[in-house]
């Protein structure tokens, strides 16, 4: 995939209006996702009730795959069980594997369209810092790194 | 002085010429470089400073070429103040590991720069770790300028040592080290000099600077990797305890005692980089044939015509505005994060660096997660230039 075509077809739409962008109040997860090499830092908060997540957001200080990343996958992961979030983020991340070449996961939806980033292997690290940041939350980690 | 020295230029990236502007990060290397390093593979590899065979005094003949070199091109005293290390990072934890850790002790002062690699804050924060030393941190203007009318008052009794920077990787700063250098020996105050980033564009001469250290990073100077020099004052450098044991470095060994061999031989310890140190003769040679004066001013045009330029570009930030520069350029387009600008350029075949080039709290102090740093070297050229504002308007517009 051409470079501007990934960005204009997915990342820029997300990246201009980032859906779940914003810090609550209350939450009952909340993990840091840090990216050191290039500074990149999300927080994800998630509010799980009944083992369900009843939302979830996102903020901090990202490139625009990062962001329209976290967009999709706060998205998606609303209303979805902890256990069904952990196997998808297990799903994602064999999807984000550049030796798998696998081009899409059925069980991932429109989380697939992320896919594209993997021909650019500098970033992918940029796409999945927030699924790392999801998991850590829900297994009570404080911080995610992608190394 | 010909762009033509350099094969690596002539490589096409997602099917455009190569524009590389990535040279604060590692330069190119020219020909006569990678020349000289298969010659001493194909021709004359053998261990140096051991053998009675001729290939190992051929081998050692042009091992000792290449200090010869750099000390000509450092106007070094002599080649025997010259060690040859991993590269600057090493030359540094040399320093504090053996000169300044045999002199400091719980409670004395080391200053660095706000503006330094991590390379020069890391291994003095390590030696603090080690000794109950405390860091002390000279602040820099918002133009990146060293505040250094604060230094004065920053010495106390206590300090035993400061690190600085010559020219900054992230700002393009050049810092005026040689009065910095004064105002610490007035106070007794030994100090070690980062020339990673000088070396390729200014002229660097140790005995004017007067500096008690000076580091270099070969591949920063169109040199190989994984080489660079450690220049030290004599006296420092004989009363200084050696920093790695083992062959090279001793003259004498038994199980009771081992008397070390003499200066720069104390601190080479082990087989050397041999063929690195040779590429590093070579690249030092390079500088010396073609003038670094005309080297900077071909760097300077360069980024006067890239500044002008970029500053006219809506929503484009300068961060590093200091009035003395190397071809550096850091900057920040508002709306684009600077990966997916590296991203979007590299696909127009343009190489430039983002993030925090390794100077974290440099870039804070500007408030800003990173930056996209463009750096230029002679053999850019003014089309590069025009071509890389011409791209960067491109990506501007698809964040529209």
């Amino acid at each position: 995939m051409d470079i501007k075509q990934l960005y204009k077809t997915t990342i820029l739409e997300h990246n201009r209006n980032p859906r779940n962008y914003a810090t609550p109040k209350e939450y009952t997860h909340k993990a840091e996702g840090l990216n050191a090499i290039c500074g990149d830092q999300v927080f994800i908060y998630i509010n799980v009730e009944d083992d369900v997540i009843k939302q979830m957001n996102f903020d901090g200080e990202s490139c625009a795959i990062s962001t329209a990343s976290s967009s999709i996958m706060t998205e998606f992961l609303t209303g979805k069980t902890v256990l069904q979030a952990q196997a998808l983020f297990a799903d994602f991340c064999q999807l984000m594997d550049r030796k798998l070449n696998i081009s899409s996961m059925p069980s991932l939806a429109e989380v697939n369209n992320m896919a594209g980033v993997k021909n650019f292997p500098a970033r992918i690290k940029s796409a999945t810092l927030c699924w790392h940041a999801m998991n850590a939350a829900l297994v009570g980690k404080e911080t995610a790194t992608t190394e | 002085m010909n762009r033509k020295d350099f094969p690596c230029l002539d490589v096409k990236v997602h099917n455009k010429p190569l524009v590389y502007f990535d040279n604060a990060a590692t330069a190119q290397r020219p020909q006569s470089v990678i020349d000289a390093i298969n010659h001493y593979y194909n021709k004359t590899n053998a261990n140096v400073h051991r053998g009675v065979h001729t290939l190992s005094g051929d081998a050692t003949d042009l091992f000792e070429a290449a200090r010869e070199s750099m000390a000509t091109l450092l106007n070094s005293p002599s080649e025997k103040n010259l060690i040859f290390t991993r590269g600057c990072t090493e030359s540094v934890n040399l320093v504090a590991q053996t000169f300044a850790r045999s002199r400091i002790s719980k409670g004395d002062e080391l200053i660095v720069s706000e503006m330094e690699h991590h390379s020069n804050i890391v291994p003095w924060q390590l030696l603090c770790e080690q000794t109950g030393a405390i860091l002390k941190v000279l602040p820099f203007n918002d133009n990146g300028e060293l505040q250094i009318e604060l230094l004065n008052d920053l010495i106390t009794d206590k300090t035993k040592m400061m690190a600085v920077v010559h020219a900054s990787n992230s700002l393009g700063t050049i810092n005026p080290v040689k009065q910095i250098v004064k105002i610490a020996h007035a106070r007794n105050v030994p100090v070690l000099v980062d020339g990673a980033q000088a070396m390729p564009h200014i002229k660097v001469d140790v005995q004017d600077l007067d500096c008690d250290f000076y580091t270099v990073s070969g591949h920063k100077m169109y040199g190989p990797t994984g080489i660079g020099m450690l220049y030290g004052k004599m006296e420092h450098l004989q009363a200084m305890p050696p920093y790695h044991g083992g062959g090279e470095m001793i003259s004498h060994v038994t199980f009771e005692k081992t008397v070390y061999n003499a200066v720069p031989a104390k601190f080479e310890a082990g087989t050397p980089n041999i063929a690195g140190a040779i590429g590093l003769g070579a690249a030092a040679d390079y500088i010396l044939r073609h003038s670094i004066e005309h080297i900077h001013k071909a760097d300077t045009e360069l980024l006067n015509y890239a500044t002008e330029k970029l500053l006219k570009v809506d929503g484009l930030r300068i961060i590093g505005t200091a009035k003395h520069k190397v071809s550096v350029i850091s900057f920040t387009l508002k709306d684009v994060h600077p990966h997916d600008l590296g991203t979007i350029l590299d696909h127009y075949g343009i190489a430039i660096r983002t993030g925090h080039h390794c100077t974290m709290p440099a870039i804070k102090h500007f408030n800003v997660p990173a930056t996209a740093r463009a750096s230029f070297a002679f053999y850019n050229t003014k089309a590069e230039i025009d071509y890389f504002i011409e791209s960067l308007d491109k990506a501007r517009e698809m964040f529209l």
